[in-house]
C-alpha cells in the first residue's frame, strides 16, 4: 500500500465516526434511555463510538506502510 | 488536625515533588544547548510524548470546567470528551509531515514554520504575537484555576495572590532551567496523579450521593430526560452551537503553537504511536462529568458563584469529606492546571523570541537566544501572573479575542503542507478577516446567525478569502514550498 492510499484510508476511517457523533447523525444516539451500564444512552453511544475509533485506528496502524521504514527512529 | 492544613500540607508536598523532578529532568543534559532548550534535542520517547500531549489536555478546565458543565448543562459536557478524543487524529498524519520539515530547517515555532513555507516575515510576526497573546489568556486561565483551588480547599487561608504564585512559580522555574524536557517529565508524573485522582474521587463522590451511576442517570432521565438530550425543548444548548463548538475545537487544537514545537521534538513513529493511545485519554474525563451530573439536584445554583466550582464545593460543603481528600483533589487540580501552564509558558516564549525578537534583531547567536528564552520564561511568566491578579476588562477581552484566532490559523497550516498555489498575501489576508469576524461574533455582537460558534464564522470567510487572494496573487514558488509539499 502507498502511503498516498493509507493516508487517504486513514482519514475516511476516522471521519465516519467523529461524524456519527456531530449532528445531523447524532440525532439518532440523542436520547436518555435506555440506561445502558449505568450511562444515559446517548452517554453510553458516544463512549462506544471513542472504543471502536480507537481500535480501528491500531488495526489500521498495521497496515501503515512507514511503520517498518527506518526513516524517523525514536 | 484541621482539614484545611491537612490539605495544605498536601498540596504543598505535591507542589515540592514537582519542583524535584522538573529541575531533576534537565539535569545531566547539555544546558548550553539551544536545540536541547527548545525541542530537547527531537528525542523525545513515547511514554514522555505521551503525557506531554496528555498534559495539553488535562488542564484546570477539564478538573474544574468539565464538572460544571455537566452541572448546569447535561449533554452539551460530552462535547469535552468528543473533541478530545478527535482531535489529536489528523496528526498522524501531518504530524510526521511537521516534524520532518522542522528537522530539514532546524525550526522550533509555529511562526517559523509558516514564515519559511511563504516566504514572509510579516506573516512570522503576526503569528507570534497572536501566540503570546493567546498563550497569556490560556495561561491566565489555569493561573486562575491554581489560585481558587489553594484558596477553596484551605477554607480561604491562602489568598488569591499567594497560591498562583506559589503552583505557577515553580512552573516557571523548572520550564526556565530544564526547558521542554522538564516540562515533559513533570508532565509524566502530573498526568498519572491527575488520572488516579479524578477516577478515584470522582466514582466515591457519585457513589456516596447517589448509591451508583445507574442509579443516579436513571433518576435524572425520569426527572429531566431533556437535560441528557441535546437540541430539544427545555435543553441547555442547540444542535448547530453543539456541532460548530465541536468542530471549532478540533480544529484548533492542533493549530496550538505547542503542537508544532512538540513535533519537532520528536519523530514520525513516536508521534504515530501517540495518536494511536490517544483517544483513551479523552475516557479519563468521563468521572469528572459523572461528578458534575451527581451535583444535579442535590446542590442549589445559587450557593455557588459559578458552575466552575462545583467539584471543589461538592468536597468541602456538601460532603464533608475528611482532610486528605480536600489535599488529593487540590493536587491533582494543581497538576492538571501546571501541566498544561508549563508548555504553554514554553512555547509562548519560542514563539516570540523566534517569531519577533530574531526578526528585529538580526544575527543573534545561539547562545544568546537561549538566554533571552530562560529570562523570556519569567517574563511571560510575569506578565501572565500580573495580569491574572490585577487584570483590567478590557485587556481580558484582547486576550480572548487572540485565544479565538488560533483556530483561524488552520487555512494556512494546511495549505502549506498541501496546496502549492496557496501564497502570504492569501494566508495573511484570510487571517485577519478570520481573527475579526471571531473577535466580532464572540465578544461584539449579541448573537451568531443560527447560534454557530463565531470561530466557525471566522474560518468559513478565512478560507474564501484566502483562496480568492491566493488566485489572484503569485505563488513564489521558492524551493521550501517543494520540500513542504512533499515530506
Amino acid at each position: 500500500m502507498t502511503r498516498k492510499m493509507f493516508n487517504t484510508i486513514y482519514s475516511i476511517i476516522v471521519t465516519i465516526p467523529f461524524l456519527l457523533l456531530i449532528f445531523p447523525m447524532f440525532e439518532l444516539a440523542n436520547r436518555a434511555t435506555p440506561i445502558v451500564m449505568g450511562l444515559p444512552f446517548s452517554f453510553f453511544y458516544i463512549i462506544l463510538v471513542i472504543l471502536l475509533t480507537f481500535l480501528a485506528i491500531i488495526i489500521l496502524h498495521q497496515f501503515d506502510p512507514d511503520r517498518t521504514s527506518e526513516e524517523g527512529g525514536e | 488536625m484541621e482539614h484545611w492544613l491537612i490539605a495544605l500540607c498536601i498540596m504543598v508536598g505535591y507542589l515540592v515533588v514537582a519542583l524535584v523532578i522538573g529541575i531533576w529532568a534537565g539535569k545531566g543534559q547539555d544546558s548550553s544547548s539551544l536545540d536541547e532548550f527548545a525541542v530537547a534535542g527531537g528525542k523525545l520517547g513515547l511514554i514522555v510524548m505521551w503525557f506531554l500531549m496528555g498534559g495539553a489536555v488535562f488542564s484546570a478546565f477539564s478538573f474544574l470546567g468539565a464538572p460544571g458543565w455537566a452541572y448546569e448543562k447535561g449533554a452539551p459536557a460530552y462535547y469535552i470528551i468528543i473533541y478530545t478524543a478527535f482531535a489529536i487524529l489528523p496528526w498522524y498524519i501531518i504530524g510526521p509531515k511537521i516534524s520532518k520539515i522542522g528537522k530539514k530547517f532546524n525550526l522550533y515555532t509555529l511562526s517559523s514554520f509558516l514564515r519559511i513555507r511563504y516566504r514572509s516575515k510579516g506573516l512570522g510576526i503576526i503569528v507570534g504575537l497572536l501566540a503570546l497573546l493567546a498563550s497569556i489568556q490560556y495561561l491566565a486561565t489555569q493561573l486562575t484555576g491554581m489560585a481558587h483551588i489553594f484558596n477553596i480547599m484551605t477554607e480561604g487561608r491562602i489568598p488569591f495572590w499567594l497560591g498562583a504564585l506559589l503552583a505557577y512559580g515553580i512552573v516557571v522555574i523548572y520550564v526556565a532551567t530544564g526547558g521542554l524536557r522538564a516540562a515533559a517529565w513533570s508532565d509524566v508524573f502530573q498526568g498519572l496523579l491527575m488520572i488516579v485522582i479524578s477516577w478515584v474521587v470522582g466514582l466515591a463522590i457519585v457513589n456516596q450521593l447517589h448509591d451508583s451511576v445507574g442509579v443516579m442517570f436513571t433518576t435524572i432521565a425520569t426527572e429531566t430526560p431533556e437535560f441528557l438530550q441535546i437540541g430539544k425543548e427545555g435543553s441547555a444548548m442547540g444542535t448547530i452551537p453543539f456541532t460548530t463548538t465541536i468542530l471549532v475545537s478540533v480544529i484548533g487544537f492542533l493549530m496550538w503553537p505547542h503542537l508544532f514545537t512538540k513535533s519537532y521534538a520528536t519523530g514520525p513513529r513516536v508521534i504515530k504511536k501517540t495518536v494511536l493511545v490517544y483517544p483513551i485519554f479523552s475516557l479519563f474525563l468521563v468521572p469528572l462529568l459523572l461528578v458534575g451530573f451527581a451535583a444535579k439536584g442535590i446542590v442549589d445554583a445559587n450557593l455557588i458563584e459559578s458552575a466552575d466550582q462545583i467539584l471543589p464545593f461538592l468536597i468541602t460543603t456538601v460532603m464533608n469529606l475528611p482532610g486528605w481528600v480536600y489535599g488529593l483533589v487540590g493536587a491533582g487540580a494543581l497538576a492538571a492546571a501546571m501541566s498544561s501552564a508549563d508548555a504553554i509558558t514554553h512555547n509562548a516564549t519560542l514563539e516570540v523570541t523566534d517569531g519577533v525578537v530574531r526578526m528585529i534583531f538580526k544575527d543573534l547567536s545561539d547562545r544568546t537566544v537561549l538566554t533571552i528564552m530562560r529570562v523570556g520564561v519569567f517574563v511571560i511568566g510575569g506578565l501572565a501572573y500580573i495580569i491574572t491578579i490585577f487584570g483590567g476588562q478590557g485587556l481580558i477581552v484582547l486576550l480572548l479575542g487572540a485565544y479565538g484566532a488560533i483556530v483561524q490559523f488552520a487555512p494556512g497550516v494546511y495549505s502549506a503542507l498541501y496546496w502549492r498555489r496557496a501564497t502570504a498575501a492569501g494566508v495573511i489576508s484570510g487571517l485577519v478577516v478570520g481573527a475579526i469576524l471571531n473577535f466580532y461574533f464572540q465578544l461584539v455582537a449579541e448573537s451568531t446567525p443560527f447560534g454557530m460558534h463565531a470561530g466557525i464564522i471566522g474560518l468559513i470567510a478565512n478560507v474564501i478569502i484566502m483562496i480568492v487572494v491566493s488566485l489572484l496573487t503569485k505563488s513564489a514558488q521558492n524551493e521550501e514550498e517543494e520540500v513542504y509539499l512533499r515530506s
